[in-house]
């Protein structure tokens, strides 16, 4: 019943796309042209930007370790950045459970790996294989719970048989199949208790069907879902804040709009039901060119730092280890996959953002840079994670590897 | 059920100094070979020529294909993320070298002639591209770029074959974004659009 509501609001989104179409492209002969263009290029227009822009190849291998030009990385004085582990095609978002295994989702190759650190080696495991998109890992009670485009699944009792690993549960699969923005990523509650991940805007700029652009939590004990956050157009990394147990997360915004506008954004889930705009209103204070007609940024929850236009701000987390200097402890680093629909190339960093005594964002500095040259790059960071021993480790989905950032105290 | 294989990469712990690694870089693996792709290829030239142009309207050409999108459609082929004339079978004994070296071979061969058509309908084709904007990726002559498709004068029945099954969900593409392009597209949409592809070099 749910399946067939969600199915017809789709479908009504397609109708708007027409609608948006025909508005857009010169009235061909009738019925010679298809009437929806591909999502990545809706909201595009003829007298807009730099038409030969198209996204970039995605990593799908992985270079062999002694391939990976680690040392172009700069941190600042006193951090050390080292390759930690290699050999994972695509690699992208990444969890540590309790006893220090970490996980890691992809997006194109369908696996997922785990690197085990035994007496002071580390073996990376291909725990499974063909699965739909798993960009999302979450670890909670002896699970590794994996979001896959549709459907969240879980492996119990993972740590006694990473080298047989159990067929997974399914634990949640009504979730819309769309490919656009469908991946997803996925995070633990404080409390245990929740699952929370996004369901991205199926385009890159339209109306979106209620079930899409938003936050979800589905509760591990009851199966419920429910929305938490909506008018996000994606979202691909969230963190909750010691202390304060707030949701905080990273959200893209949209293309072909400038080359420098919208910025993409970091958030503050204050409360269930905040709205952050999309379509309507990107970055808090822009409005969208052609759907913001008639509506005002005031309808909307703003964010709380713009981090730049097509950056792609990934997975972000708040820094809560010891070894770091006093002055990191509570930043937020954000994982800055890098531009395609910007004629000079931005992101392609890791970020540190510091937060005043109010809570506020107040600073955006590099953190780790390198892997652009100019105009062309050779990695791209996906995610942060910071170990429990309080370094920090990098994921990058071109290399199909993982860094890791430590500070020597003196 | 999943079948599960376990790789193992076992890495030493990666304290690597800055002069060991000045030397891991100057022995960076061989650049890709043409003339060493074209050994590896030779038991490709059966269905695909040894020029790059196919022995059956089924096969794709590959002559002037860019480099990149024969090794990315390989590598899923490998990875049984794309099946179809056997070709997730024969990439199976395949390395990235042996295909980045394969790709260096058809890549450089002269691009496969312009094929002439129903005027009519590459016209019709030409528009039904533009208003899905497949230039952008494909290039302003379909050449295609880093790991997108060279569409010009390629197999019409191929392409029909490959859009229908993008369309149907049969053929899973890399990011979504030929899904998307394929939805909107009717059984007439794609024979146009395959007839447009064709006409070009």
């Amino acid at each position: 019943m749910k399946s067939k509501l969600i199915y017809s609001l789709m479908l009504l989104a397609g109708l708007n796309l027409m609608g948006l179409a025909s508005a857009q492209t010169p009235a061909p002969a009738a019925g010679a042209t298809p009437a929806i263009p591909p999502t990545w290029a809706q909201g595009r227009t003829p007298d807009g930007m730099n038409p030969s822009l198209s996204p970039n190849p995605p990593g799908i291998t992985a270079l062999p370790a002694d391939e990976i030009p680690v040392s172009k990385l700069k941190v600042p004085p006193g951090f050390k950045v080292e390759l930690w582990a290699s050999g994972m095609p695509n690699g992208r978002s990444m969890t540590e459970s309790p006893s220090g295994v970490v996980y890691v989702g992809t997006r194109f190759t369908g696996n997922v790996y785990a690197v085990v650190t035994k007496d002071g080696k580390r073996e990376v495991k291909t725990i499974a294989k063909g699965l739909h998109r798993p960009n999302g890992v979450a670890f909670a009670n002896g699970s590794l719970y994996v979001a896959e485009l549709s459907r969240i699944i879980r492996y119990d009792n993972i740590e006694a048989n990473l080298d047989n690993p159990p067929a997974p549960v399914v634990v949640f699969d009504a979730l819309p199949k769309d490919e656009p923005h469908g991946w997803k990523f996925l995070t633990l509650s404080p409390d245990g208790q929740y699952l929370y991940f996004q369901i991205g805007t199926p385009a890159n700029i339209v109306v979106p069907p209620y079930t899409h652009a938003a936050i979800v939590r589905l509760n591990l004990k009851t199966n419920i879902l429910e929305y938490v956050a909506t008018g996000v157009r994606n979202s691909v990394g969230m963190d909750f804040q010691k202390g304060t147990k707030e949701l905080w997360f990273t959200n893209n915004g949209r293309d072909w709009a400038d080359e420098n506008l919208p910025n993409d954004t970091l958030n503050r889930l204050a409360h269930k039901g905040m709205n952050f705009g999309y379509p309507f209103c990107h970055q808090g204070d822009f409005l969208d060119p052609e759907f913001g007609k008639g509506r005002s940024c005031d309808e909307f929850d703003k964010p709380e730092m713009k981090l730049g236009a097509h950056v792609a701000a990934l997975g972000m987390r708040f820094y809560n280890g010891n070894m770091f200097p006093a002055e990191y402890k509570g930043n937020i680093f954000i994982a800055e996959h890098g531009s395609w629909n910007k004629t000079k190339k931005s992101g392609y960093q890791v970020v540190r953002v510091v937060l005043d005594a109010k809570n506020k964002p107040v600073k955006l500095e590099p953190f780790i840079t390198g892997w652009l040259e100019g105009e062309s790059f050779w990695g791209r960071p996906v995610d942060v994670q910071v170990l429990k021993d309080g370094s920090m480790l990098v994921s990058d989905d071109e290399t199909g590897a993982i860094f890791r950032v430590s500070y020597n105290k003196k | 059920m999943m079948k599960l294989k376990n790789t193992k990469a076992i890495l030493g712990v990666a304290f690597f100094t800055t002069s060991a690694w000045l030397g891991i870089q100057l022995a960076q693996a061989a650049p890709p070979d043409p003339v060493a792709g074209k050994a590896k290829a030779a038991m490709c030239f059966a269905c695909h020529g040894e020029n790059g142009i196919a022995s059956a309207p089924e096969i794709p050409n590959l002559a002037a294909q860019p480099a990149l999108s024969i090794t990315y459609q390989l590598i899923q082929y490998r990875g049984q993320q794309r099946k179809g004339g056997g070709m997730e079978g024969i990439a199976q004994a395949l390395s990235d070298q042996d295909m980045r070296d394969i790709a260096a071979y058809y890549s450089a061969l002269p691009p496969p002639p312009a094929k002439s058509g129903n005027a009519q309908l590459i016209e019709q084709g030409k528009q039904i591209a533009s208003a899905q904007f497949c230039n952008s990726c494909h290039g302003a002559q379909f050449q295609g770029q880093k790991h997108i498709a060279r569409l010009a004068g390629q197999s019409e029945t191929y392409l029909i074959t490959q859009l229908k099954n993008i369309r149907s969900g049969e053929r899973v593409d890399m990011d979504g974004t030929m899904g998307s392009a394929a939805k909107g597209l009717s059984d007439e949409h794609i024979k146009a659009l395959a007839a447009y592809a064709a006409s070009l070099q």
